[in-house]
């Protein structure tokens, strides 16, 4: 209880004190798993939708491997980027290994299935009616999807939450790939994961408050956004 | 516009659904389609709206007889109307905006719609805080925003009071009258498809029975099957 009590005087001290290594810590975390949202956004919800509203052969196939994916274990996903980026694999050329890049394509590949999935399973069950709604109206292939993103944006706001999540408190991934280097590679959770194996608890526990309020105030502004969509 | 049906069959899972010989709407008709639960109407309707595809046959459309369906000329207005979460007057501006409609004409239309339907205190409500009644008559105005020459109606007054479906009845019967709209209505109303229709198809199991003018047929029908359900004694 001791070290928690510290750890919370210890963060508002880091918040109030401007630590420089921190909020250098802070902005790369934000970054990369913006960034990371984003990419995953324009490959997920289109691609989510348009196997919601189309179907083709294997297309129970490709859904178990999206499901699959949506649990996909980060130190995989990091695994895998990293033999495809590491110095002699075949993407070794573009030389991004231990690069804030190469942790964003790491979250990339475990955010756009969970985007994916979660945008289909909205679409599923609204896109008969909505694609019906178009074609009457004269609506084209475009506009049909267009129409089809707008009419289900809170559901894929909250698909869109809830891959940030994953993204923000994510380590193993961007570990492998990222090397947790001091000014180059460390985000949050990956400076908690070396303050613990230092055992320096009370700083860890700092960063782990930080990273929490920054996520309490990333979802309060997504939530806002959301409920003035809804009104 | 004229739609031109032949040797049109539609089927389910081997099941044949539907069955026309032929059919032909005539451009400018007021037709209603009645017939019991599982006629067909719904499916020859969605067929004319071009939403399915028949098994075989050949729907054609417009004087040309053209085969491809002309989506930017006819709409469909459904039984639970469906309103894209906005407001009511940009559930109106849809469609004038997906052809290109200035604003100012936009603007124009959505009034004249608006004040006509008595939506005009309606226009900024967001489409999901409508009455079912609302909500239907703001689906009717979207589909009349662009002048369809095809208005396509699968019971549209089966879940609104009485007072608003006499309301889109005389906005169907104006239209068909003043701007030569060719109105489809699928209805499980006798009264209402003899108070609005011109003419009248009865189907029943996938099959047109008996099709002409709906004073006529309604009063004095020529076949067996039309005479029973006329008489209530086939179910709706």
């Amino acid at each position: 209880m001791e070290q928690i009590a510290i750890g919370f005087q210890e963060a508002i001290d880091l918040l109030i004190t401007g630590d420089a290594e921190l909020y250098e810590i802070v902005g790369l975390s934000l970054m990369v798993s913006l960034s990371a949202v984003i990419l995953s956004t324009f490959l997920g919800v289109p691609c989510g939708a348009l196997i919601g509203t189309h179907n083709f052969p294997l297309k129970n196939a490709l859904l178990r491997i999206i499901y699959t994916l949506m649990s996909l274990p980060p130190v995989i996903a990091g695994l895998v980027v990293f033999l495809f980026i590491m110095r002699r694999g075949p993407l070794g050329m573009w030389g991004i290994t231990y690069t804030p890049t190469a942790m964003i394509i790491a979250q990339v590949c475990l955010v756009t299935p969970i985007i994916t999935g979660l945008t289909y399973n909205i679409v599923r069950d609204k896109a008969p009616k909505v694609k019906s709604l178009a074609v009457t109206l004269g609506a084209g292939r475009l506009e049909s999807l267009k129409l089809l993103i707008f009419e289900l944006r809170i559901g894929i706001m909250a698909a869109i939450v809830t891959g940030f999540g994953r993204a923000l408190s994510e380590v193993g991934a961007v570990m492998i790939v990222g090397g947790n280097i001091k000014g180059k590679t460390r985000v949050m959770t990956t400076y908690i994961a070396q303050l613990k194996s230092m055992g320096d608890y009370s700083t860890a526990i700092a960063v782990g408050i930080v990273l929490l309020i920054l996520a309490f105030l990333i979802n309060t502004f997504l939530y806002n956004v959301q409920q003035k969509v809804e009104k | 516009m004229r739609v031109y049906l032949e040797n049109l069959t539609k089927e389910y899972e081997g099941r044949k659904i539907l069955d026309i010989g032929t059919l032909l709407i005539e451009d400018g008709a007021l037709c209603g389609i009645i017939g019991p639960n599982g006629a067909g109407k719904s499916t020859l309707l969605n067929l004319i709206a071009g939403l399915i595809k028949p098994t075989e046959g050949s729907l054609l459309y417009g004087e040309g007889l053209s085969s491809s369906a002309p989506f930017r000329e006819m709409t469909m207005v459904f039984q639970a109307p469906y309103l894209i979460r906005t407001t009511v007057e940009k559930n109106i501006a849809y469609p004038l905006k997906l052809r290109g409609w200035a604003d100012v004409a936009i603007e124009c239309r959505i009034e004249e719609l608006t004040e006509e339907l008595g939506l005009t205190n309606f226009r900024k409500q967001k489409s999901w805080t409508l009455s079912g009644g609302e909500a239907q008559k703001v689906a009717l105005a979207r589909a009349l925003s662009f002048r369809p020459r095809l208005l396509l109606l699968d019971e549209p007054t089966a879940n609104v009071d009485p007072s608003t479906t006499a309301e889109i009845e005389r906005m169907l019967r104006k239209i068909n009258e003043k701007e030569g709209t060719t109105v489809v209505l699928v209805t499980h109303n006798l009264v209402q498809a003899k108070r609005v229709c011109k003419e009248v198809l009865f189907m029943d199991q996938g099959e047109v029975v008996e099709f002409g003018i709906s004073e006529t047929l309604l009063r004095d029908p020529k076949q067996e099957l039309t005479k029973r359900f006329v008489a209530g004694e086939l179910l709706t």
